[in-house]
């Protein structure tokens, strides 16, 4: 557990922090996020100490951090700064062990772990332990990035902008990876972003700054139903609704669907189509091909030849998806409902359009 | 190396370079040490055969550096250039005692330009065909040492006693040697001690903001003295300290004498060592420095692991250029009484003797090339792999 109080940083006339009081609980993750410059690196990096506050105390498991040698303090917390920083002139592995080795861990203890975390991070042990950090791409130094920062297990994690410096489709990946990660690890973690998705996405508790104060500290949901005040409202933005439904998964909205197979006789395909005007189109494993409309039928004499082929990627979402991801595909496609596929692309139901806005509508305001 | 060169540009200007060599002088008959002498053509010098095999030799090089840049080609082409540097020295060594057959006793044959711009011109092919063969390094040393290393034999077998700068050399064999020995020292000293003083103002300039800007005025105000004059300020207090302190005389340290010597030459060698490690430092991604001490590293911990593997590679950088710049200022410290291979060439100045001149020269070249690739062999060992080359 980290618990900051009434800390307050200055340099010379510029205040960075001021009267700062959170609360992180174990197995937490908490989101700092607000506009730049107005204190979240240096709120972090007062944590493990890289900066001592002005003013304030600051303890971790009720201990006060003042009293523990900073060095020590440090290898007891994961940090991945904000500019990755690994070391070019060591390995993967090397970059990997090196709180390990501060720590003096065995030479096979440390090895045993590199292994452990480069598969943790998804990257091949094989092919990734002797690279240099020259020889990686933005999103696989992130990863080493993080690997790092939990090389020693540490229960206590400060992450800067972890996720900053990539697209947004593999920042999407790496997010989805913290989050798997976090589900098995549960560390407590203070992890700072600039972007509000990512904030929605990752916290169980966000922290908004503004100058240096602490604006609100809540659950996301709270954060979008209930701003406290006209900055919040403005940070969050009017899309507040919209950013409500990345919190919902779809699982709990997929309801069954009709769908024909390629082999299915015409016949059988014209009485499924008598109850709706179109049906999902799937090969002989189950897997999602496109769709058929009932006005196409009459032309043709299979489903092959009445369908349409629809790319898989583009149109279908799985069970792991949110509700606004569902809903931007409908938009994106002009679809009232959108196919949900297991891992392998089987259909294994739809969501629709009208279970969103019921959804949305069910929200508080 | 897939670039569709046609033609090797680097090898042809050296074979051209070495055809012109035939066209002047390559041996010179003096009839005494010091008087002007005769210069003799390719032919005259050594021979009908053997001016038309160094002529043939040189015609194969130019042909097939003509023909195109690859890995087969360029091992024929480095190995027809170290059979020009071995015939041509072989048959030098050879002729000069011929030319002297039947000549006075003082009389003397010392090497012409031709010969100089030949043993250039097949170096330049050298270079060239070493470039080229990037993947072989078995091939690559052959090419590059061959020669040098037949040279060297002949050089110790007295091949070349009849040429005037051996002539010199004979009779001051000892002389030489401790004079060698004194610029080694003269030089290594120096540089040893400049390294050591330099990185440790360089690693203070970049800790303390106070100490920069001084500690770069003044080894940049040292570097535009002229050497000369470096020397021969240092005369005047270094002798005043002497005869205020004669204990120190007991030690060496006089207004003449490898104290000063040793003295400028530190203070040369500084420059480019406080720079380079400057540099070095201040270069390195303060992220990588962030990350070290988040992760709890102490200071000496980030000195040891980040800092100094980072920036070792610029620092020895800096020690090299400070070497190969030293062994040549080396030279001018015969002037002060220092000694060195300077020597040689001071007393040959005074006596107007070319050859005495060379006798301190040539040594002085081929110890700073050797000093500079031993310097770029240390500093290709010290960088990090990890540093250079980006994605492969
Ligand atoms: N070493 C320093 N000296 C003086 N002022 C500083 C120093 N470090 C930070 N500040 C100031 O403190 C304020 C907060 O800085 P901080 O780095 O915490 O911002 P931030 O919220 O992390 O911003 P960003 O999102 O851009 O990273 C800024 O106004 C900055 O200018
Ligand atoms: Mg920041």
């Amino acid at each position: 557990m980290i618990r900051l109080v009434k800390v307050s940083k200055s340099y010379g006339d510029t205040i960075a922090v001021r009267q700062l009081s959170l609360v992180v609980n174990q197995g937490e993750v908490c989101v700092l996020i607000g506009p730049s410059g107005c204190g979240k690196t240096t709120t972090l990096r007062m944590v493990n100490r890289l900066i001592e506050p002005t003013a304030g105390r600051i303890f971790i498991n009720g201990k006060e951090i003042s009293r523990v040698k900073p060095e020590q303090l440090r290898r007891s917390i994961g940090y991945a700064i904000q500019s990755v920083g690994l070391f070019p002139h060591m390995t993967v592995a090397d970059n990997i062990a090196v709180v390990p080795e501060l720590l003096h861990w065995a030479k096979s203890r440390v090895a045993h772990r590199i292994d452990e975390l480069l598969r943790l991070v998804g990257l091949d042990p094989l092919e990734y332990a002797s690279k240099y950090p020259n020889q990686l791409s933005g999103g696989e130094a992130q990863r080493i990035g993080v690997a790092r920062a939990l090389a020693a297990n540490p229960p206590i994690l400060l992450m800067d902008e972890p996720f900053g410096a990539v697209d947004p489709l593999t920042r999407e990946k790496l997010q989805a990876q913290f989050l798997r990660i976090q589900q098995e690890l549960k560390k407590t973690v203070l992890l700072v972003t600039h972007d509000l998705d990512e904030a929605i996405r990752l916290a169980d508790r966000i922290a908004i700054m503004a100058s240096g104060r602490l604006v609100q500290h809540a659950t996301p949901e709270e954060i979008l139903s209930r701003p406290t005040n006209k900055f919040v409202h403005d940070f969050v933005g009017t899309d507040r609704a919209l950013k409500r439904l990345s919190r919902i998964g779809v699982a709990s909205f997929i309801r069954p669907t009709h769908s024909v197979k390629l082999s299915t006789p015409m016949k059988e395909v014209a009485s499924v189509c008598e109850r709706c005007h179109w049906v999902w189109v799937v090969d002989d494993d189950g897997k999602f091909t496109g769709w058929l409309d009932r006005t196409s039928l009459p032309a043709a004499n299979s489903v092959r030849q009445a369908m349409v082929v629809g790319d898989r990627d583009e149109i279908t979402i799985t069970k792991n998806a949110t509700l606004r991801e569902a809903l931007s595909r409908m938009l994106g496609q002009g679809f009232n409902s959108i196919p949900v596929v297991d891992e392998e692309g089987r259909l294994i139901g739809e969501v629709s359009l009208g279970d969103v806005e019921a959804a949305t509508a069910k929200m508080e305001p | 190396m897939g670039r569709l060169v046609t033609r090797d540009s680097v090898a042809i200007s050296g074979s051209l370079i070495g055809l012109a060599s035939l066209l002047i002088g390559w041996l010179t008959l003096k009839p005494s040490r010091i008087a002007a002498g005769t210069s003799l053509n390719l032919f005259e010098s050594i021979g009908w055969v053997g001016g038309l095999t160094v002529l043939g030799l040189w015609l194969a090089c130019l042909i097939l550096s003509l023909t195109g840049k690859k890995e087969r080609s360029a091992v024929t082409l480095g190995i027809l250039a170290n059979l020009i540097v071995i015939a041509s020295f072989l048959l030098v060594g050879l002729f000069s005692g011929k030319l002297l057959e039947g000549e006075a006793q003082i009389a003397r044959v010392s090497l012409g330009a031709g010969v100089w711009i030949t043993l250039a011109g097949a170096y330049v092919v050298i270079f060239s065909a070493r470039q080229t063969l990037r993947g072989s390094t078995i091939w690559r040393n052959v090419v590059s040492w061959a020669g040098l290393a037949v040279l060297v034999f002949l050089l110790i077998e007295g091949w070349f006693q009849d040429i005037s700068i051996m002539t010199e050399f004979s009779g001051r064999e000892e002389r030489f040697l401790q004079e060698l020995m004194q610029h080694i020292f003269l030089f290594g000293g120096s540089v040893a001690v400049g390294t050591l003083l330099g990185i440790s103002l360089g690693i203070w300039a970049t800790r303390s903001r106070r100490a920069e800007a001084p500690i770069f005025f003044t080894t940049n105000i040292t570097q535009t003295i002229p050497s000369l004059a470096l020397f021969g300020l240092l005369i005047a207090p270094l002798s005043a300290l002497s005869f205020a302190f004669p204990v120190l005389r007991e030690f060496g340290i006089r207004g003449v004498g490898v104290a000063p010597a040793v003295i400028a030459l530190v203070i040369y060698s500084l420059l480019p060592i406080v720079r380079n490690t400057y540099v070095g430092l201040r270069q390195l991604d303060p992220a990588v420095i962030d990350a070290g001490r988040g992760m709890g590293m102490s200071r000496a911990q980030i000195f040891r692991k980040i800092e100094v593997p980072l920036a070792a590679p610029l620092v020895l950088e800096g020690v090299r250029t400070a070497s190969v710049q030293s062994v040549g200022l080396a030279a001018i410290a015969a002037l002060i009484g220092a000694g060195g291979l300077g020597w040689f060439i001071f007393q040959g100045l005074g006596q107007a003797a070319a050859d005495l001149i060379l006798l301190g020269a040539i040594p002085v070249i081929v110890l700073a090339l050797l000093v500079d690739a031993i310097m770029r062999t240390i500093v290709r060992v010290a960088t990090p792999k990890g540093l250079g080359k980006g994605n492969q």
